[in-house]
């Protein structure tokens, strides 16, 4: 973590070494060879989501639906207006937001608890952080699938030792299974992007704050926690983001059945089973309109703390 | 949407425990011939057990000319569909024959998925079928599929119970009272869950009132009078403490087992044929007074809904030719009744409720006794009279959202407001006629 | 630190529970796909955690059907390509941003930024649509082109943190013995970044392996399915068998890549997602 101090440091550092020459020889050959070396990953990453995304207004604007072949025409806002004031898209947005708020929140506090554990741990701290890595490299589905039959009626011994009811077809405890999975998954990642925000914390510090009489606690907020903001911002802005496009484990858990549809399932459910492209978009075009409003508060809120308002500091 | 293909579940397992000798076939066999350069046809069917047998015959009877591969589709209905509208979609020449549920028809041939039957080929599907299953294979007045099997939903009751089966709804609900004031079995028992076996019930229903969801064409909202009653007959029954408590979540096993049950409380069973098998094995004592009857009707016999698959070929095939003649073979009279009776999916062609010729033992059976329609249907009398008489899903392009909704405002049945319900099915289904639905 | 006080044998016991703790948490999933695995058919339903009777035989069921075959194929394959253009790429980039200087640098930091947050799922409806037309629906490159997009900010990220560890005065010695800008990259930089890229490539091969919102909505065959979408069209051996028993072996068997990644790359990979993805 010792780069976050030289903030942007190559960008500039590089003119003052060329002495500021205007667009000399070398400099010129940096520059083609920057953008040389750079576009081909600025045009696939731009033909793969800019592109599309201007699309799928395009479709978001038209009746296009599969099974009606016949009747594609430019309707204008009308889907929007339909999904807008459907009442299935608002659970599904509601849904997604429950998700994500309660599972970021347990997420951080378990995060931090494992990054303590991981930094600190006097023994095994190797074995730790190898078995952490596991939910975070495993396959979502494959953990999902796991869940699954852990609270499945037929197979599951989770079921049996809390002696439940077919907990997967009933809302409340799906989105409680569905949040513990992807609590379970993702907590690792969360505690690594914490760890890495505690090795910034130094030891004097602390020393001198526990010499001065200070609580564990009192430590810990008081000097852990300013130092490190910047790492929390930025594990919550990922991981909020990540969360809000929950698909993988409802897909396998519920497929979404008994109000339990995120807003990328319920895309993925009227684009493959309803076969209504101009639905499907308008979906795809409001999600990606909430994950902006998103990022923007993220940002707006935490200013240069976040990463988007600094992009210079890499 | 697993209501209209349970059918032969039970019956075939039963079939296979107390059957015998393994015989491959019942249909003749026609000296076997390999095809390995010849032209493939690619099935696509639910899991069946013994379809394999009927792709394997009928292998043998187009000597060389081409094969059939059965592809199995996955289990649930929804699976099925996705699979094959996925494909479908994206212009895959690699599908043939497509095994459709009865209410996907019109969707498929809307969408220009399907072939339409003509000429002699659509002569031979229609030969000798009954008409309600016929017009499930129809769109916009052509056939665009042939009916594989069909199923109907009937009266299940233990006549130590109750000796003379309730005719209508409320006659039934009468006897239930009754009963439970004698305490005696009484529940009413039927699937009440939030998914297709509802609009299952809600169908019959409202169809025995005479009432229509859409109008004919499958283009028009109608939710008349006749469909807004049958809301309160749904609400009646679920709020009388007449049904099982769990019913607002059970589907067609959970109504099985609650009436096979030792301790069962249950007096009537609203279910398809196909628990009639299942008791026998499961509580062989009741099964001795386990009584048939048609589904209840309002004022009249009722009209039930029926289930069951249709036959298609893709209008992306690149082999029309033979899958048509496929089509001919995979669901001709001795295809279905052999799978009738080892399948236990009851057959679309009339002439083999009749057929009491037995076929040879079911491939897998382990006694020698051979099947027939008397012994593994003793029902067929009171199938056969529903099927002449049946209610039909709405046929509609949107018929995946109109299943949707409906199964969604109707659950729990006991929160149903005839009014406000059939409203908000009126706007749900405009709209997805409108291709604004939402899918939740 | 005192988060825990006491004595150091104390404190050392307190800490091996605390790790206990953290090891069955994460590993009980896993173990428990395992013993359903190893569970027979019959067993699969007896809800206990451990299988009574070991047996291979599902292993054997899902390696006898081209299903599974060709699945893990199409994820190995696919995985692999993405997981090459996309170092190929990020490594290209993520030089330049972190030692060259050139107009457009922030934009196309503040690009990879915003795929990085990008739904997925946005993409789903209007990819469909156009790789139904191009004829990419259902083929490899209809599932490698959107992995190296949303792979390359990773990539991006996580080298360019590695590469500004490089030392400097070894390009610019190799720079004043006449090389230029771009033999100092293939000949110094090149080799020293190469733990990095081997990170990197760690990381995106775990993403393009894991993905499934991509692979189930873009495919429609064995053609191009992976083996996590190929997960839910197990069909079992007969209709009144649920598959649990082959999902489990499949599932497991996917799960080996990582775990070998895992167990022999550990502190890579923990470098390599606090250097990039804090930051990122």
């Amino acid at each position: 973590m010792s780069q976050t101090v030289d903030t942007g440091a190559p960008a500039e550092a590089v003119p003052v070494k060329k002495k500021k020459l205007v667009l000399s020889e070398g400099k010129r050959a940096e520059r083609k060879l920057g953008w040389m070396l750079c576009a081909p990953a600025a045009f696939v990453m731009v033909a793969v989501t800019g592109w599309p995304i201007i699309y799928s207004v395009w479709l978001s604007l038209q009746r296009y639906d599969l099974r009606f072949p016949d009747d594609r025409e430019f309707v204008g806002l009308s889907n929007y207006a339909a999904v807008l004031s459907d009442k299935y898209w608002w659970t599904a947005f509601g849904i997604t937001s429950l998700i994500t708020v309660v599972s970021v929140i347990i997420e951080l506090v378990l995060g931090m608890l494992l990054a303590l554990i991981m930094h600190r741990t006097l023994v095994g701290r190797g074995l730790v952080r190898t078995v952490s890595l596991i939910p975070y490299g495993i396959v979502t589905v494959v953990a999902a699938f796991s869940w699954f039959y852990a609270w499945n009626t037929d197979t599951g011994y989770l079921t049996k030792l809390v002696g439940a009811e077919a907990p997967l077809t009933q809302q409340i405890p799906s989105l409680l299974i569905i949040i513990l999975a992807e609590v379970w998954k993702t907590t690792p990642f969360m505690a690594l992007l914490l760890m890495a925000g505690l090795a910034l914390v130094p030891d004097d510090l602390l020393k001198a704050a526990s010499m001065d009489g200070a609580t564990a606690w009192q430590r810990f907020t008081k000097v852990m926690l300013p130092v490190m903001k910047p790492a929390i911002l930025v594990a919550l802005l990922f991981r909020t983001l990540d969360a809000f496009r929950v698909f993988d484990n409802i897909f396998v858990l519920t497929k979404g059945a008994n109000d339990t549809s995120s807003v990328s399932m319920q895309t993925y459910n009227n684009l493959i089973k309803g076969l209504n492209l101009g639905i499907g978009s308008t979906m795809s075009v409001l999600i990606f309109i909430a994950v902006a409003i998103i990022a923007f508060i993220f940002i707006k809120l935490f200013g240069a703390s976040a990463p988007g308002g600094d992009s210079g500091r890499r | 949407m697993v209501s209209t293909r349970t059918g032969g579940r039970g019956l075939s397992r039963w079939r296979t425990a107390i059957a015998g000798a393994v015989v491959l076939t019942a249909v003749p066999t026609i000296a076997a011939c390999g095809s390995e350069s010849g032209t493939t046809i690619n099935v696509y069917q639910a899991p069946e057990q013994n379809f394999q047998t009927v792709v394997d015959n009928c292998n043998k009877q187009a000597n060389g000319r081409y094969k059939i591969v059965y592809n199995k589709l996955p289990r649930d209905a929804d699976g099925q569909r996705e699979q094959m509208v996925r494909r479908l979609a994206a212009g895959d020449t690699g599908l043939d024959i497509l095994g459709l549920d009865v209410t996907w028809v019109p969707e498929f041939a809307e969408a220009k998925w399907l072939a339409e039957f003509t000429g002699e080929n659509k002569a031979d599907a229609e030969q000798g079928v009954l008409k309600g299953p016929l017009k499930t294979a129809m769109w916009n007045g052509k056939l665009y599929g042939a009916t594989k099997n069909t199923n109907v939903q009937l009266l299940w009751y233990d006549d130590r119970v109750t000796p003379k089966p309730p005719e209508t709804w409320s006659e039934m609900m009468d006897m239930s009272r009754q009963l439970k004031s004698e305490n005696k079995p009484y529940r009413i028992l039927f699937t009440g869950a939030q998914y297709e076996g509802l609009v299952v019930q809600y169908n019959t229903i409202a169809a025995s009132e005479g009432g229509h969801i859409l109008s004919d064409d499958g283009k028009k909202v109608v939710m008349d009078k006749g469909a807004v009653d049958a809301l309160k007959v749904l609400k009646d029954v679920s709020t009388s403490g007449l049904t099982d408590p769990s019913m607002p979540n059970a589907q067609e096993q959970q109504v099985q087992q609650a009436f096979e049950a030792p301790d069962s409380k249950a007096a009537f069973e609203l279910n398809w044929p196909y628990v009639f098998a299942a008791i026998q094995a499961a509580n062989p004592d009741r099964a001795k007074h386990f009584k048939w009857a048609r589904y209840p009707g309002i004022d009249g016999p009722s009209k039930a809904t029926i289930g069951g698959f249709n036959l298609a070929v893709s209008a992306l095939s690149e082999h029309k030719p033979e899958a048509f003649d496929a089509v001919q073979c995979l669901r001709s009279a001795d295809s279905q009744k052999f799978q009738a009776l080892c399948d236990g999916v009851p057959p679309t062609i009339e002439s083999i409720y009749t057929d009491d010729s037995p076929i040879e033992p079911c491939p897998g059976a382990t006694t020698t006794d051979k099947p027939s329609m008397a012994t593994a249907y003793p029902m067929r009398d009171t199938i056969l009279e529903a099927l002449k008489d049946p209610a039909v899903r709405p046929l509609t392009v949107v018929y995946q959202n109109l299943s949707t909704i409906t199964s969604k405002v109707l659950s729990p049945p006991s929160d149903i407001d005839p009014e406000a319900t059939a409203q908000e099915l009126r706007d749900g289904l405009q709209k997805a006629l409108d291709s604004k639905g939402v899918l939740p | 630190m005192a988060i825990i006080g006491g004595s150091t044998t104390s404190r050392k016991l307190r800490w091996t529970i605390v790790d206990i703790v953290v090891v069955v948490y994460a590993l009980i999933p896993v173990l428990w796909t395992l013993s359903l695995s190893f569970k027979t058919a019959e067993a699969q339903t007896d809800k206990k955690f451990f299988p009574s009777e070991w047996t291979w035989q599902n292993y054997k069921d899902i390696f006898t059907t081209n299903e599974f075959i060709r699945a893990l194929i199409n994820s190995i394959g696919i995985a692999v390509i993405s997981t090459l253009i996309a170092v190929v790429l990020g490594t290209m980039a993520a030089y330049a941003i972190a030692r060259l200087d050139f107009p457009g640098k922030k934009a196309l930091v503040g690009v990879s930024l915003l795929i990085a947050m990008f739904p997925q799922v946005s993409l789903v409806s209007p990819l469909f649509e156009m790789e139904r037309n191009l004829g990419l629906f259902d083929t490899w490159a209809g599932l490698i082109f959107p992995y190296i997009t949303f792979a390359l900010p990773l990539a991006i990220y996580t080298l360019s943190a590695f590469f500004r560890e490089i030392p400097w005065e070894l390009e610019k010695a190799a720079k004043m013995d006449g090389a230029t800008p771009a033999q100092a990259f293939r000949r110094v930089i090149a080799p020293l970044a190469a733990p990095g890229v081997f990170t990197t490539a760690i990381l995106v091969f775990i993403f393009c392996w894991n993905d499934f919102l991509f692979a189930i909505s873009l495919t429609s065959t064995t053609a191009s399915r992976t083996v996590p979408a190929a997960l839910s069209f197990f069909t079992g051996a007969s209709q009144f068998e649920a598959p649990t028993g082959s999902i489990s072996a499949a599932a497991v068997v996917i799960t080996i890549p990582i775990i070998i990644f895992v167990l022999f790359f550990q502190r890579r990979i923990v470098a390599g997602l606090t250097s990039g993805a804090v930051k990122g």
